[in-house]
């Protein structure tokens, strides 16, 4: 590469100053492909997820408080203690439901305060003022609410076939082992079992029996608990100082010792606890939370209980890469688990969402680019075109490796913010290259050498392209204290914007001048010499 | 490139006409004010409607089944599987997951809808699932849409006073409801009359859709009253009372057995049989028979029936007392069936001050203009009490977010503004240059209108259309910039009179103007079909057509006419 001297074109603009900087530099190749695959690597490490996240903080307070009505719950425990939150920092709203027995006190920071600061101002004012409590309440429970983590990112729906011959008891185990095989993948944060019931002896009592033998519902109680005794091992030492363990053995190991356990005698002959209830290895039927999965198989609806793992990712990491670990974990257990009759349905993916959104993004610009190129082909020739297109990754790709730096992810609403600019980004250099094609051929400019030229044109709209361009910065950077839920949504548009314009101005300046040089050729018709009056002035 | 020429000289004398004739001038001048007027009209007429955020067509839906309090487990099963029994018969949904006496896995409308904290037999929520929104045909806030009056018909009925909501996923931040009306005074029992009031003017209100008031219904329950005397002559407890009623209906977990094989301890739950809890009807009557079967056994080993030492009498449930930011509060919340949440809460508001003047109360309103000036102000005329109505939910998040994004628009101007004072060192023309950028709305406006008739749903004007017209502004004041700078040079530089200078201007940056708006418009158009976003597309095609022809021809007739130049 030669090297040029210059420094005799005079450039009055930063916009020159770079395009004569780059023209000769045998830097700036090497510095394209650079911008190209830093922004390659940006796209594929950036984290992938599909809503922003947005710091919420807040807690709940439970009090329980046995016997007391809701008008009592009011003024004896939430009153004073919603006026105590209330003195909390940063506290946006307080709700309070009194119930009979209970209260709840929900307070909501405002967004964006720090969680566990929050967390802990919380815990502190409760306990500080524990003294202004009734003393027939239980201690309050105080549940700090964490927004990112908690949203589950892959909900697995399990349930157990028609044929499968294992007893639910295996199947909750089976479930549950895989759920501490997930729970230890990277960036898995918090695993849950929604819909799962445990296993349980169920004695059911049947009322008219009891009756006819006349027992009460306490006696069953105490025989149960007469035999149903855990007793610890002891041990006492040999005259050798010898050390013997010995133990009762539980007196019930299985259901049929609970259905022989004798409650009552009546009439001289004993009553086991078979005659008056039924007694079944089943589950916790109390808990009255439970799940379906109801489905469409070859036409037919299939409708079973269910279990649902939830998995969610810790803040910051990549949706997409946690699911797929998740999935083949799934994928890994699928045979053992048919094996054992059992089935699982994905039911949420956010991984594939967040994917599919960004692929959207990629798709997008690809349109966008060509069209803008075929445009460009039609009013300035193709050679040009090829110039304005290759402006886009560039800029893009320096949009991107800044939003990596900073922490941010790929998500819709930085997707916004990239459509957004999508627009306003090839504008720099459309008006670079417009400028170089109009003087390239405009006949007073024959006399000129190239190097000039180009750097003239592009020295010529430097000035009112960067007001331009700030100009329409300005007017992004607002957007940056709109305030509450919106703005917290928002805010990738005013951190990328500015930073997409930026880079497209820099990357007009040097790439356009310093590409045209490689390609573009003064046309050499000076027969047509209808020149334009403004350019008589010129000469 | 003889052509360009040509027509750049054509387009010179163009402008170069208008500008030399007076009556042009004006005649560009007040087309360009009717326009506007016209335009900024389309917003109050609701020719074009305004909307914070529109529907977004997603894979996946929620419904929110609750029973009334006290309705048990089997009823709201009962309930939730009518539901999905209609559900099951769309072609579109793949599977549907109903998690029974608690939320579903948490959600971005979960969140704030409490899904997470809901507990007990009266609730339900279940997920449907559909096929991917790119092969399916029908978006899923129309399916929404369709299935609403339907199911409710269908399964509205089996309980009483059952509410069944759909739940859409937010396309922006999450909120309670669209439309959440918080009435505020001074006793719960009040309040909730209130709101009852409100709930029932909502109700009536079309296109207001899944209205619920966020409190419990009193409900029939019956209390046991011990009676001391006998309980102690027949040698027994309250507290042995206590626990036999809660190990016979609810069931203790009385013992437990430890097993090697699972980690857990297996518990030993006693409790009567299903058949032998159940009662034959709701009455006190049957009630009564039931726990006079039930039998104590006292320290002298004879069994004394339940009845005999107590009392069962009737009685009302309290509901629960609602407080927010320490004021007692009772919400009722509402959904927008694919419609803009401004319109029928105008609609709602206006009802509710005919309704509650007619009703014994003195209605006021809330003077100025704040994000809280729909509320209303209540005054009992016998009692004096008052009562505050806020509207809360959805519409408070797009006011405030359009007063914030109004502000932003106004600091930008500002800022722009400031910009060019520094740069021309001229206010007039800093002026100019800001007059064309605001006229832009003209296109912004005229495009939603367009595109609203050409689409079959409601197009809305939306917090993106917003964004857009806020980047737009930048972006035309670039073109006026443009074209500024270079009749200045061609004045200053080469010497030629005003009025021709501009022509030329207007003339040669007619073609790098054009170009950018055209790749503005290409860059945009993908946006333009998009749900959300389309706002923001359709802002920024209609509202560069507009700042290009704004900035061709109307700035060089302001730069003609301003003595700065």
């Amino acid at each position: 590469m030669k090297e040029k001297d210059l420094s005799h074109i005079k450039v009055t603009d930063y916009a020159g100053k770079l395009a004569k900087g780059f023209l000769y530099n045998p830097l700036t190749a090497l510095l394209a492909v650079f911008l190209l695959v830093l922004g390659y690597i940006s796209l594929e490490v950036m984290p992938r997820e599909e809503d922003p996240q947005i710091a919420i903080s807040g807690g709940s307070v439970i009090v329980v408080a046995p016997g007391m009505s809701p008008k009592q719950v009011e003024k004896v425990i939430v009153d004073p203690l919603e006026q105590k939150l209330r003195e909390i920092k940063g506290v946006e709203h307080i709700y309070s439901m009194s119930m009979e027995n209970v209260a709840v006190v929900n307070v909501m920071y405002y967004i964006g305060q720090n969680r566990e600061i929050s967390n802990l101002k919380l815990y502190d004012k409760v306990m500080q003022n524990m003294d202004k409590m009734p003393k027939s309440i239980m201690q309050p429970l105080v549940k700090p609410f964490d927004i990112d983590i908690d949203i589950p990112i892959v909900t697995i729906a399990f349930y157990r076939d028609q044929n499968s011959q294992i007893p639910y008891v295996k199947f909750l185990e089976t479930v549950e082992n895989l759920k501490r095989d997930i729970s230890q993948i990277e960036n898995v944060s918090k695993t849950t079992l929604k819909g799962a019931h445990k296993e349980q002896y169920n004695v059911e009592v049947d009322l008219a029996k009891l009756k006819g033998y006349h027992i009460s519902l306490g006696q069953i109680m105490q025989g149960i608990q007469a035999i149903a005794k855990i007793a610890p091992a002891v041990d006492t030492a040999t005259k050798e100082n010898k050390l013997v363990v010995f133990g009762v053995k539980n007196a019930i190991e299985s259901v049929e010792d609970v259905q022989s356990i004798i409650i009552a005698q009546y009439m001289g002959s004993p009553i086991y606890l078979r005659d008056v209830a039924t007694v079944t290895d089943g589950i916790d039927f109390q808990n009255k939370q439970s799940a379906l999965l109801t489905m469409k198989e070859n036409d037919k609806i299939l409708q079973t209980k269910q279990m649902t793992l939830t998995v969610s990712k810790l803040a910051g990491s990549n949706a997409v890469f946690v699911s797929d670990d998740v999935k083949a974990m799934l994928q890994k257990n699928k045979k053992y688990l048919e094996n054992l009759g059992i089935h699982y349905k994905i039911t949420r993916d956010y991984g594939v969402r967040a994917d599919d959104a960004v692929n959207e993004l990629v798709h997008h610009l690809v349109i966008t680019i060509a069209i803008i190129a075929v445009m460009l082909i039609f009013f300035l020739g193709w050679k040009e075109s090829l110039i304005v297109t290759f402006t886009v990754p560039a800029i893009l790709a320096i949009t991107l490796f800044v939003a990596y730096m900073t922490g941010q992810t790929i998500n819709r609403i930085t997707l916004f913010a990239f459509l957004l600019s999508l627009g306003l980004l090839v504008d720099a250099a459309i008006i670079v290259i417009e400028n170089i094609h109009r003087h390239l051929h405009d006949h007073n400019s024959v006399h000129k050498d190239m190097d000039t030229l180009l750097i003239k044109a592009t020295d010529e709209i430097g000035r009112p392209t960067n007001i331009a361009t700030l100009a329409i910065i300005l007017t992004m950077v607002p957007m940056l204290f709109v305030g509450g839920m919106m703005g917290e949504f928002m805010k990738p548009i005013p951190q990328n914007v500015p930073v997409a314009l930026l880079a497209s101005l820099i990357v007009a300046y040097i790439f356009t001048p310093y590409l045209s040089r490689k390609l573009l050729k003064r046309k050499e018709d000076g027969a047509h010499k209808h020149t334009h009056h403004t350019n008589k002035e010129e000469k | 490139m003889p052509h360009h020429h040509h027509e750049g000289k054509k387009f010179e004398n163009f402008v170069f006409n208008i500008l030399k004739t007076p009556s042009k001038k004006v005649f560009v001048i007040i087309a360009v004010i009717i326009a506007l007027v016209g335009s900024i009209m389309m917003l109050p007429t609701k020719a074009v409607m305004a909307r914070m955020l529109p529907g977004k067509s997603a894979n996946t839906f929620n419904v929110y089944v609750t029973t009334p309090a006290g309705s048990s487990i089997e009823e709201t099963k009962a309930v939730s599987q009518c539901v999905v029994d209609q559900l099951t018969k769309e072609k579109e949904i793949t599977d549907i997951e109903t998690f029974l006496a608690q939320g579903a896995p948490l959600d971005y409308a979960g969140l704030v809808k409490g899904s997470a904290l809901k507990q007990g037999e009266r609730f339900a929520e279940i997920v449907v699932n559909l096929t991917d929104k790119h092969e399916r045909e029908e978006k899923s806030f129309t399916m929404v849409h369709r299935l609403r009056p339907e199911i409710k018909k269908e399964c509205g009925n089996i309980i009483k006073e059952t509410t069944i909501s759909f739940i859409e996923m937010p396309s922006g931040p999450p909120t309670l409801a669209a439309i959440a009306v918080e009435v505020y005074g001074d006793k719960n029992s009040d309040v909730l009359k209130v709101a009852n009031d409100v709930a029932h003017i909502l109700k009536k209100t079309p296109k207001l859709v899944d209205v619920d008031i966020m409190s419990e219904t009193p409900y029939d329950r019956y209390q046991l009253i011990p009676l001391k005397d006998k309980i102690a002559k027949s040698g027994l407890t309250v507290e042995q009372v206590n626990n036999i009623l809660y190990l016979a209906f609810k069931g203790m977990e009385v013992a437990v057995k430890n097993t090697i094989e699972i980690n857990d301890q297996v518990g030993i739950f006693v409790s009567l049989s299903r058949d032998s809890k159940k009662l034959s009807n709701s009455t006190l009557n049957a009630l009564s028979a039931k726990l006079s079967s039930l039998y104590l056994m006292n320290k002298k080993g004879m069994m004394v029936p339940l009845t005999e030492i107590v009392d069962i009498v009737k009685i009302k449930s309290t509901p629960t007392i609602y407080h927010k930011d320490l004021k007692t509060m009772v919400n009722v919340i509402a959904e927008t069936d694919m419609e803009s949440q401004v319109y029928p809460l105008l609609e709602a508001r206006q009802t509710m001050i005919e309704y509650f003047g007619e009703h014994g109360y003195e209605v006021s309103k809330v003077p100025g203009i704040t994000t809280f000036m729909f509320d209303l102000n209540l005054k009992d005329k016998q009692t004096g009490k008052e009562y505050l109505i806020r509207w809360d939910g959805e519409m408070k998040v797009t006011l405030d977010t359009f007063r914030d994004l109004g502000a932003a628009f106004i600091a930008a101007l500002i800022l722009i503004y400031l910009l060019l004072v520094i740069y021309y060192k001229s206010f007039a023309i800093s002026g100019i240059v800001l007059a064309g950028s605001f006229l832009s709305i003209i296109g912004v406006i005229v495009g939603h209108w367009v595109a609203d008739l050409v689409t079959v749903d409601v197009f809305f004007l939306t917090a993106t259309s917003l964004i857009g017209f806020i980047a737009l502004m930048g972006i035309s004041s670039r073109n006026s910039l443009l074209l500024i700078d270079f009749a200045k040079s061609l004045m200053e530089e080469k010497g030629i009179e005003k009025r021709r200078a501009i022509a030329i201007a207007s003339a040669t940056r007619a073609k790098p103007i054009m170009l950018t708006a055209i790749a503005i418009i290409l860059g945009s158009a993908l946006l333009a079909s998009d749900p959300i976003f389309g706002g923001l597309g359709v802002a920024l095609i209609s509202g560069t057509v507009a700042a290009v022809i704004v900035s061709l021809i109307f700035i060089p007739v302001l730069m003609d006419n301003t003595k700065a130049l």
